[in-house]
């Protein structure tokens, strides 16, 4: 048997989303609270659309989320998504539950309020924007620790002023390190004595609140 | 010597000042309590009478710093009365889970949802019960 998605309230991200869905095999229904959107969502006949105010729990119903393997709550508003999530759980019992968050703080209150995950988009976008836009000196960054530590590939260039110095000789502040220099093909574990040299890939792991005044000291700009 | 100072909550917390949230803050102030009523409207406030003596802040409720900034952690009963269901339980539960308020007392429109938030120990009023059981009683005198 298919598996059975619902996406609940949000047009953009409820269509993209249903596209990759249907292409994984899934039975794909979605709720949406604009007629005339539900309209145009509903020109793809491989999907379910259903017209009605989410948090309503009948409108639940109609689209059979107690058959659900999956619920994606997308509305732009936190205390619609924590009803459709709490509704789902423990009203029809559904397994996995998705909600996407833009405070925060409230992650963990989510989390203990029984929603399986929950997706902070507020930090998701500022981390993507950070990295893309801000920071000239980094080429790649993840972050990781629930958004505390980043490890940011940071390419040395000739004018940076670090190049030609040992490692000890660099006044890094505390909470970074450098956990890998890449130089081309191989990738070196340093030490204090291991050399900089221009076009280094340097590996930073940091605390964020570090990690633009290591980036500034390694490549002389930010 | 160490003495342990017991922190006597005392105070009533109104979220949303409407129509309801205002006469409730009024009366209680009225009756001396302390009253602090949160709006993320600043002309709601109108409606409180000239002679309210508790303290009004602006701001969002389901904002965990605007919880803190009114010290939920000093208040012994939470009234939330926004006119938004969802926002009303949802700040209900944050209050309960996060706060450990003792009493939470929340308007609900639509008692459809009671799954949501039973067992909670979240106190809940509707007005729809509240209208059908008077007019029920009416019809049988």
């Amino acid at each position: 048997m298919k598996k059975h998605a619902v996406l609940i309230g949000s047009f953009n991200r409820a269509r993209s989303l249903a596209h990759s869905l249907l292409n994984k095999g899934f039975h794909v229904t979605i709720i949406y609270h604009d007629l005339e959107k539900c309209k145009i969502l509903a020109e793809n006949e491989s999907i379910n659309v259903l017209y009605g105010d989410e948090t309503k729990p009948f409108i639940l119903e109609d689209a059979n989320v107690q058959d659900a393997d999956l619920v994606i709550s997308l509305t732009s508003r936190d205390e619609d998504n924590l009803m459709i999530c709490e509704l789902c759980k423990k009203k029809y019992n559904v397994k996995k539950t998705f909600s996407v968050l833009n405070d925060p703080l409230k992650t963990e209150f989510f989390y203990k309020m029984g929603v399986d995950s929950v997706i902070c988009e507020v930090n998701a976008i500022t981390n993507v924007i950070e990295q893309q836009a801000f920071y000239e000196g980094i080429a790649t960054k993840i972050t990781t620790g629930e958004g505390r530590i980043g490890i940011a590939e940071v390419p040395i260039l000739k004018e940076s002023p670090s190049v030609g110095k040992k490692l000890w000789e660099i006044k890094l502040p505390k909470e970074v390190i450098i956990g890998c220099i890449i130089r081309g093909e191989v990738s070196l574990i340093p030490r204090g004595d291991t050399r900089i040299l221009i076009g280094d890939k340097l590996i930073l792991i940091s605390s964020n609140d570090q990690e633009l005044t290591a980036i500034k000291e390694l490549t002389g700009r930010i | 010597m160490k003495r342990d100072v017991k922190i006597v909550k005392t105070y009533t917390l109104i979220i949303g000042c409407g129509r309801l949230g205002a006469s409730l803050a009024n009366e209680l102030s009225e009756l001396n309590r302390d009253v602090i009523v949160v709006d993320r409207d600043k002309n709601a406030f109108r409606k409180l009478s000239p002679s309210y003596g508790g303290l009004t802040l602006i701001g969002d409720a389901t904002d965990l710093n605007i919880l803190k900034q009114a010290e939920i952690e000093m208040a012994s009963t939470l009234i939330v009365v926004t006119n938004s269901d969802n926002t009303n339980i949802m700040v209900s539960q944050i209050s309960k889970e996060l706060y450990h308020v003792d009493q939470v007392i929340t308007r609900v429109y639509d008692p459809e949802r009671t799954f949501v938030y039973e067992n909670q120990g979240i106190e809940t009023v509707s007005p729809l019960i509240l209208l059908k059981d008077r007019i029920k009683m009416l019809i049988h005198n």
